[in-house]
């Protein structure tokens, strides 16, 4: 058996207490993170180059910013001052 | 000029005997404004979005209650005893799901089919098999078929998107079935031949 993708050990979720739509929330959780249901989606048609070139131009934007803004995040976020609340106590 | 007359005492019968006792005709001013498509862009911005079965895709939430070890499977998985039989050789659900249709089949652990069920033999037809109704419908049907025939505890494996994607496993866990776990065998892959053209919309 090859362990890479076997079937059943691979994209499955086991179900808990009968919860069967917590389980499918995982697994949908799962799989749209790791971006298989959105390549599905894309695939069922082709995708033109000017569709493409645009996609991909609009992904690296768009994650340039997402840094951008967590790092002003952690910035504003940061608690190594001598006085964690000034001017609360 | 009689046919018109014809027509135009049937339009007033019509209209005095659906809801007008006082012989006046009820003037429309609004349908035909809200009939006119602006945009068909913005039309299609106001329609709603077919349900993919996909609910908790977008979700961000972090479910600290789950047991993360006992959620997944491991290298022991095949082994593990469920109801006294291994994980392996349990039969498995599988559900195809595609945006028109849903078809249900039952295997044993090796894949040899034992039922099959479709929204279309279960007697939906045409835009109606399409549904997350239609799919409970049908996984009702089969399931309650394989409980009768001493099928306890199942796998269930999806394939694909659409509206009866969630519908089918909850209609299969009303039946009675214990569902241990479900798999996506979603067919994905990153260098695909050429899909057909775009739809024009």
């Amino acid at each position: 058996m090859t362990l890479k993708h076997a079937s059943f050990i691979a994209r499955t979720v086991f179900v808990k207490n009968n919860d069967v739509e917590a389980a499918c929330r995982v697994l949908n959780r799962i799989l749209g993170r790791e971006d298989i249901l959105d390549q599905f989606r894309r695939t069922r048609y082709f995708e033109k180059p000017f569709q493409f070139r645009r996609r991909i131009n609009f992904e690296k934007c768009k994650s340039i910013y997402n840094e951008d803004m967590d790092r002003k995040i952690q910035f504003v976020l940061r608690k190594n001052r001598t006085d964690p609340f000034p001017g609360s106590s | 000029m009689t046919a018109a007359n014809q027509l135009y005492s049937v339009f007033r019968n019509l209209v005095i005997s659906n809801s007008n006792p006082t012989n006046v005709r009820t003037l429309f001013t609004a349908t035909t404004r809200f009939r006119e498509v602006v945009d068909r862009k913005e039309m299609l911005k106001t329609v709603p979005k077919l349900d993919e079965g996909t609910q908790g895709e977008q979700s961000v939430d972090i479910d600290y209650s789950m047991n993360k070890h006992e959620l997944f499977p491991t290298i022991d998985t095949p082994n593990k005893l469920f109801n006294g039989v291994p994980f392996k050789d349990i039969p498995v659900f599988n559900i195809r799901v595609s945006k028109n249709n849903t078809i249900l089949s039952l295997t044993d652990a090796k894949g040899t089919p034992k039922l099959i069920r479709s929204c279309g033999i279960e007697g939906f037809k045409n835009t109606r098999k399409g549904t997350n109704i239609a799919a409970q419908a049908t996984a009702i049907t089969i399931g309650s078929k394989a409980f009768e025939q001493g099928y306890k505890t199942v796998r269930v494996r999806v394939r694909g998107l659409g509206p009866g994607r969630m519908a089918a496993i909850k209609g299969l866990q009303m039946t009675g079935l214990q569902i241990i776990s479900i798999t996506d065998s979603t067919r994905v892959s990153w260098t695909p031949p050429r899909p057909r053209k775009q739809r024009k919309l």
